[in-house]
């Protein structure tokens, strides 16, 4: 177990009143039958009852899909498609450098994987969704007609305006970087393409339409003596004990310490820094598994490989408030999975594997299925 | 309607025979139905509705297509077509996705997006997935197209890289790098380098996100150097030393094999050679803002000086001119100068009156400072103190 200086990976955990939560919610609410108009996909998260959320950067929006895919399974068959990407290439008619794999997420009720394609690297890219069932079958999801309702986001909202955001005649435009379902919201990370600006926004989920547009609540990764602008790579619903929180890994970060407090509109989300990573580390993926009892973190990043993360003691771990100096290490010990190599996407496959998609010969992608570590 | 009975056989094997010889004349003497050798493989090129038919089938086999139900899946068993790209014709890749129908007397297929240059495609028709009844004897036949690349002509360029003035501050936070037409996303790292003055490469300056940030035509593309890579005030860096350093000369290059979105490289790649200064951390204030006001009745440009570059594009997105009715003002913005001037114009002519220049402070400059706030990723400031947005406004006299 290696320890290390991190300083990207913070730890947000937000404590929210644990009502008990009647099981009347209609998560089907205000969707209606029909073909939604994707201009993009880019990131994709799994909801309640085999809804999945797709993030659509060029339309401003995230769109629901129900899936109908509720059939649950288990089913632990290996999974291997090698050379997906040409494989998806065939599919839809052009070559395998003509697709972009953008995510990759798995249907927890029903072990299919689900991939967000983009058929094309220009301007005019047509966004497709494909599943990869147990079998390793590959298929085009139809989009023709499908239930889904759509949440789009107000304009990006500036600093000090919290709530639902007017229509601005001069928006900034605004890159959606990760998304995640937690509770009764969609969490939304973004970053736009001229201000140095980040955010993490939520919208409820049935989606509300509100005067202005979808209802919004802004949060701001800040209290005490610090505040972050840096970006949100990636995020992940997490639970400390049986309080639900949210793991999201930063750009660019030093050690702090966030205190802790609730998820309302302009709540400040306090945050306990894990681990702090160098500068060459990108983190790309995550995930949250258990393994003998313990929880653990697993992070694709592109410099670094595959990282395993300790979760222990988070609650308890020590908070860390100035840079390491000359060297020393703090933060939660983890060690790198060196035979998961090229791994371009991670997601778990079932309690005992993960799913991961990483580079062959040239340039194949393979999807596999691996034990986790 | 093929109906011989032959009488010369004798009941032990007649049904049998009854059987041979229906084929036999099938396959002999077909009555209104065509030879089974002219079962074709059509192909229709244009991009507008591309598709491919299986033509020449007999009435049977047509009558008989027109009455299932089939889905995509068995279709494909009787007509797939498949994309491929050198190595991958060999490799075991999917049959194309599309919608199969039976249309003036042919089977047709289209396929849901449109044929791509540089691929080959074949097209295989499978007899053998009708039923015994019909015309089998086609057997396998295998078509295959190719549309050609096309023909080598790059045109695109990088058009403009702000900041454009060739003295920029060590912490620097963003370029701009602008084509000439749209783009190609996807793996776009591996064509911009940023090299020192020995020409050796500067390791990783940039944040390089998933989600790349383009305009919506992807003919600008925003690159932030990764903020963990600029120095910040006295504190010192880990690990990898500062992208940018005061007094040192550097190089930012696209090279041409970046492709256009018509799959063509670029003509030329482009370079930018710039020297760093020391670092800016002095907020933008207005009160250095110089104005010249133009005059009443014309449609001068009215222009403001800045004591140092801005941000290009937030430049011209957040400053707006009202007049003294409180109505903006509609025009046209330009800068200048190296981003040190900007300037407007307006559509109607100027009235005389107090008029006001509206700034939103989450302006900046090239160092990311905001009007009134130093650029920090991570503030150690108290939170009370919040940076809210605001509009800040400047009144200007016009005469």
């Amino acid at each position: 177990m290696k320890m290390l200086r991190f300083s990207f990976v913070l730890f947000l955990a937000i404590f929210t009143h644990s009502t008990v939560r009647a099981e009347t919610t209609d998560w089907f609410a205000g969707m209606r039958e029909g073909k939604p108009e994707l201009k993009s996909i880019s990131q994709l998260a799994f909801g309640p009852a085999g809804i999945l959320f797709v993030a659509d950067t060029k339309a401003a929006a995230i769109i629901a899909l129900d899936t109908s895919d509720t059939k649950s399974t288990s089913d632990t068959k290996p999974i291997k498609i090698e050379g997906i990407n040409q494989k998806v290439a065939g599919l839809l008619g052009t070559s395998a450098d003509q697709i972009l794999i953008n995510d990759l997420v798995v249907n927890p009720i029903s072990r299919n994987a689900y991939l967000a394609i983009s058929r094309g690297r220009g301007p005019d890219a047509v966004p497709v969704l494909a599943r990869v069932k147990a079998s390793s079958e590959l298929e085009v999801v139809s989009l023709d007609k499908i239930r889904f309702s759509r949440g789009d986001l107000p304009d990006a909202p500036v600093d000090g305006v919290v709530g639902e955001g007017n229509r601005q005649s001069n928006p900034r435009q605004e890159s959606i970087t990760d998304i995640a379902f937690l509770e009764d919201r969609v969490l939304i990370a973004g970053l736009s393409s001229e201000e140095f600006a980040s955010t993490l926004r939520a919208i409820p989920f049935p989606f509300k339409k509100v005067e202005h547009g979808t209802s919004v609540e802004i949060y701001h990764g800040a209290h005490g003596r610090f505040e972050t602008r840096a970006p949100i790579r990636t995020f992940v619903p997490f639970n400390v004990g049986n309080q639900p929180s949210l793991l999201a890994a930063y750009t660019c970060t030093p050690l702090v310490q966030f205190p802790i407090s609730e998820l309302k509109p302009g709540a400040k989300i306090k945050g306990k820094t894990i681990a702090e990573l160098g500068n060459r580390n990108r983190p790309l993926d995550m995930i949250v598994y258990q393994k003998d009892g313990k929880d653990y973190i697993l992070m694709a990043n592109s410099s670094r490989g595959i990282m395993k993360i300790d979760t222990d003691k988070i609650e308890k771990a020590e908070s860390i408030t100035e840079h390491v100096q000359g060297g020393g290490t703090r933060g939660q010990p983890y060690e790198t999975i060196a035979s998961w190599a090229g791994v371009d996407q991670l997601d778990k496959l079932d309690s005992q594997h993960a799913l991961v998609i990483r580079h062959g010969d040239g340039l194949l992608l393979n999807l596999e299925s691996l034990p986790l570590p | 309607m093929v109906g011989a009975v032959c009488l010369t056989f004798s009941e032990f094997g007649f049904r049998a025979s009854l059987l041979l010889v229906a084929s036999w004349l099938a396959s002999s003497f077909p009555a209104n139905s065509v030879e089974p050798s002219s079962v074709s493989i059509r192909w229709h090129t244009n991009s507008n509705q591309p598709a491919v038919e299986v033509v020449g089938l007999n009435e049977e086999t047509l009558r008989h297509l027109l009455n299932t139900n089939w889905q995509s899946e068995e279709w494909q068993k009787l007509l797939s077509v498949y994309a491929g790209q050198g190595d991958s014709m060999t490799m075991n890749v999917p049959a194309m996705i599309g919608s199969y129908r039976i249309q003036n007397d042919a089977i047709r297929f289209e396929p849901k997006f449109p044929w791509q240059r540089g691929l080959t495609y074949r097209a295989v028709y499978r007899a053998a997935g009708l039923s015994a009844r019909i015309d089998k004897a086609s057997g396998q036949i295998i078509s295959k197209f190719s549309l050609p690349a096309a023909p080598y002509n790059p045109t695109t360029i990088v058009s403009q890289i702000y900041p454009s003035g060739d003295v920029l501050p060590e912490n620097l936070l963003k370029f701009y790098v602008h084509f000439s037409a749209p783009m190609q996303g996807g793996h776009i790292y591996e064509h911009i380098h940023l090299r020192d003055e020995a020409g050796h490469s500067v390791e990783l300056p940039f944040l390089e996100l998933e989600e790349e940030l383009w305009n919506a035509e992807m003919t600008r593309l925003t690159l932030f150097i990764d903020p963990g890579r600029i120095k910040r005030g006295v504190k010192p860096l880990e690990e990898v030393g500062p992208a940018l350093e005061e007094g040192k000369r550097y190089t930012l290059e696209i090279d041409a094999a970046w492709l256009d979105n018509m799959g063509m490289p670029l003509r030329e790649s482009f370079r930018k050679a710039f020297r760093v200064s020391a670092q800016d951390r002095d907020p933008p204030s207005l009160q250095t803002w110089k104005i010249s006001a133009p005059k009443a009745g014309t449609r001068d440009a009215l222009t403001v000086a800045f004591p140092e570059p801005m941000d290009q594009a937030l430049a011209l997105r957040l400053i707006r001119v009202a007049s003294p009715s409180g109505r903006l003002v509609q025009g046209t913005s330009a800068l200048a100068a190296h981003e040190q001037v900007w300037s407007f114009r307006p559509q109607e002519f100027w009235t005389v009156g107090a008029h006001q220049l509206q700034v939103q402070n989450t302006i900046e400059d090239l160092a990311g400072n905001n009007i009134g706030k130093v650029f920090e990723v991570d503030l150690f400031d108290n939170v009370q103190r919040r940076f809210t947005n605001a509009v800040i406004k400047l009144s200007f006299e016009v005469r």
